[in-house]
């Protein structure tokens, strides 16, 4: 089902708010870059998930998308939408044009 | 003796790394040592040092000493340089701010603003960054002077609206200084670190912070979550191009005007009087931080006309009160990004020396009903303070201490791509958490298109047109189909570095292109660069070689002085033929004069006549003195008046 967001957090499905939040400052402080001076890539790739992981569970809407649809149904999402999600599943009618 | 050979020659241990908040008007620099944060004070004992550059016809002068003779040097002091770094010429802003300033601003390549001064009677042409440098590299000075050692690395603060052509031309007025940035951070984020180390011990659990930083040319507002040591910074917002000097300005013009009513005469076309009037304004403004009413007077203010007048609080809140609505409006709307009422925030931050203004306190007070204005941090020195807690952080300095400590900061700015009619298609909201890495599908948008070209741009705008361009790329070899059917992935990669990479992958061929944003077309080129850095090596170079010369000169008229006193003192010359004592007296007499008639000479020459002084006068040279320049006793007020000649002090006369 495509990416796991609450093992990303290793937080379980039921987790409240504020355990989201606590998981992602505990997971934030571990894998920041500059905490990782000498495995900055690794940090660096870790520390985006954990950030869009959070940027999915702390929002209600988008978690509940999420906890219906999977990562599919965030990437279903207009790309005028809220922003922030990933979006290259992908429906051509939600595609934009590029400027030529 | 050997106490002090062992003083000047230490073992060459690395510098650590310093903060320094490069501000419009004043920096400040800071080092993490011994487990706290030592701001540094200059060689005038002022921990903070005006961003003033001036160029006489003598040589070049930065911080305190620029700031000091602008009075007789107007067109040649530069100031504000921040308010022009990253942007064009022709940006509106800059076309206001020249209107105010002394010095010369012309267009040059691309559009880069130039500075234009008279330097040793020559006309000089500096680009921004130039300038910047020049005061990064007085703060880097006076750090090396307080470590005692050369100080290599830095973390330069940037407000925190800066957008990206602002930020790398900041870094690269650190490349020129000699500088290696670790890193350049946001203001507010920086005086955010001040606040909560300060305030650690005290704290427990989560808290919302409300930074309002409001200094000489810029204004920030940044909401962080605090707790346990993680910084993370929710959203923040600005004007890169609101400050003191803009209150100053107001009241200039105010003042412009009261002068031609009462004397019918313009004096906007003076630098010397309008910079006099911009001095005592912004001396009222202080003063009417405490006070509800204040004097101007300047004598002779133009054509032998004396000027007074009076302003009271309620008209400087009057003059500027768009600009403080415009603050107001700041905060809320970071609010809104940061998706907060405001009741939710824990304690509102004053940083920067505007926020010493009543009128903003009240109004902030009011929006913040029943918080009590967090004053605890020095508003002149949060800055600096968290820009050396940071750079200690980075270059691994203190590492128990900040064990739980680490910042996540975020994008100012929306970043997109350039769509059909120059719409920008957002991929990266503004506020969002660094490192991230985001994508997008895009579409081709012409039948049998073959090659997509794909725009980057920031800002907040729905047309590319209003927002800055950051740079382009191309992707060719697309199959020819009809419109829309061929797809692109493209992601936008940011580093915790804030350093950008758009990448872009066909998705049926997997035809690839990238691009990584480090140069706008207005930036420096590296060539570019490297010419500055040798330029501002020479310059360095010739100010060394005028302060050798100012010592050698000094230490000459010393040594002169000093024999003219011992000659005159009998029990010295008691046993010295009459002869050689005429010898002496005339050999000293013809230093003298000479001196007289050569001010600025060779340092060799002033040598040569220090060599054949002493040979003289060496029957009469008492054992105690152990080289010339050197004086250690009080007997001669005279060596002691004229070494302090050697940095050029001129006091303003209002």
């Amino acid at each position: 089902m495509g990416v796991d967001y609450y093992n990303i957090l290793k937080v379980g499905r039921n987790a409240t708010e504020d355990d989201v939040k606590k998981a992602y400052r505990r997971l934030a402080m571990k894998w920041h870059p500059d905490k990782n001076p000498t495995n900055k890539k690794e940090a660096e790739a870790k520390f985006k998930q954990i950030s869009e992981a959070y940027e999915v569970l702390s929002d209600p809407q988008k978690r509940q998308t999420y906890d219906q649809y999977g990562e599919e149904g965030l990437k279903d999402m207009p790309p005028q939408g809220s922003g922030g999600g990933f979006q290259n599943g992908f429906n051509p009618r939600n595609a934009e044009d590029i400027f030529a | 003796m050997a106490e002090k050979r062992k003083r000047e020659a230490p073992a060459p241990a690395p510098a650590p790394a310093v903060g320094i908040d490069l501000g419009t008007t004043y920096s400040c620099v800071g080092v993490w040592q011994h487990g706290r944060v030592e701001i540094i004070a200059n060689d005038q004992g002022n921990r903070t040092t005006p961003s003033f550059v001036a160029f006489t016809n003598t040589g070049r002068f930065i911080g305190d000493a620029a700031k000091n003779q602008v009075d007789m040097n107007p067109t040649n002091t530069v100031f504000g340089a921040k308010r022009l770094i990253g942007r064009k010429y022709i940006d509106p802003s800059v076309q206001s701010d020249i209107k105010h300033w002394p010095f010369k601003v012309i267009p040059g390549l691309g559009n880069k603003p130039m500075i234009v001064v008279t330097y040793k009677g020559e006309e000089k042409l500096f680009a921004t960054e130039e300038i910047s440098a020049m005061v990064l590299a007085k703060m880097k000075e006076t750090a090396e002077a307080y470590l005692g050692s050369t100080v290599k690395d830095a973390v330069v603060t940037v407000p925190a609206y800066f957008n990206d052509s602002q930020r790398q031309a900041t870094k690269d007025a650190g490349v020129i200084a000699g500088l290696n940035v670790l890193r350049i951070i946001n203001e507010p984020t920086a005086a955010s670190i001040a606040y909560g180390l300060d305030t650690k011990s005290e704290s427990t659990g989560e808290k919302n912070v409300f930074i309002f930083d409001l200094g000489g040319g810029t204004f920030d507002v940044s909401i962080l979550t605090i707790e346990e040591g993680i910084f993370e910074v929710k959203a923040t917002a600005g004007d890169t191009h609101l400050g003191g000097e803009d209150f100053d300005n107001t009241m200039v013009n105010h003042f412009v005007q009261e002068f031609r009513r009462k004397n019918n005469m313009d004096i906007s076309g003076n630098p010397r009087a309008l910079w006099r009037l911009k001095t005592a304004c912004e001396r009222a403004k202080r003063i009417l931080s405490f006070s509800t009413k204040t004097e101007i007077e300047i004598d002779s203010l133009f054509q032998g006309i004396d000027f007074y007048s009076t302003i009271s609080r309620a008209k400087f809140e009057e003059l500027n009160k768009d600009f403080f609505t415009k603050c107001m409006e700041l905060v809320q709307k970071c609010l809104n990004d940061a998706k907060m009422d405001k009741s939710s925030i824990n304690d509102v931050v004053l940083v920067g020396g505007s926020t010493r203004i009543p009128k903003v306190q009240q109004l902030l007070q009011d929006f913040f009903p029943g918080k009590d204005l967090c004053k605890s941090i020095n508003p002149d020195e949060a800055v600096a303070y968290g820009a050396a807690v940071q750079a200690a952080v980075l270059s691994g300095g203190g590492q128990e201490k900040f064990q739980d400590f680490v910042l996540v900061d975020i994008t100012p700015l929306s970043l997109s791509i350039e769509l059909v009619g120059e719409v920008a298609s957002v991929v990266v909201p503004k506020n969002t958490s660094i490192p991230t890495k985001l994508g997008k599908v895009f579409v081709t948008s012409k039948d049998n298109q073959t090659v997509v070209r794909f725009t980057v741009f920031e800002g907040e705008s729905a047309s590319t047109k209003d927002n800055n361009l950051l740079g382009s790329f191309n992707l060719s070899g697309i199959p020819p189909a009809p419109k829309g059917v061929e797809m692109f992935d493209v992601y936008f990669d940011i580093d915790a570095n804030g350093i950008l990479n758009v990448s872009a992958v066909h998705k049926t061929t997997g035809q690839k292109n990238h691009i990584i944003i480090t140069n706008d077309r207005g930036r420096l080129s590296k060539e570019e660069i490297e010419k500055m850095v040798l330029a501002a090596e020479k310059y360095k170079f010739e100010e060394e070689m005028y302060k050798k010369k100012v010592e050698a000169k000094n230490a000459l008229e010393i040594f002169a002085y000093r024999m003219k006193i011992t000659i005159m003192n009998e029990k010295i010359t008691a046993k010295l033929p009459p002869a050689d004592k005429k010898k002496i007296e005339n050999a000293i007499e013809l230093a003298i004069q000479w001196l007289d008639g050569h001010q600025l000479v060779e340092v060799d020459e002033f040598e040569d006549q220090m060599e054949e002084l002493k040979r003289i006068c060496k029957p009469i040279i008492p054992k105690s003195y152990k080289g010339a320049g050197v004086i250690n006793d009080d007997a001669l007020p005279l060596g002691r008046s004229s070494s302090s000649r050697a940095a050029p002090k001129i006091e303003i006369v209002d």
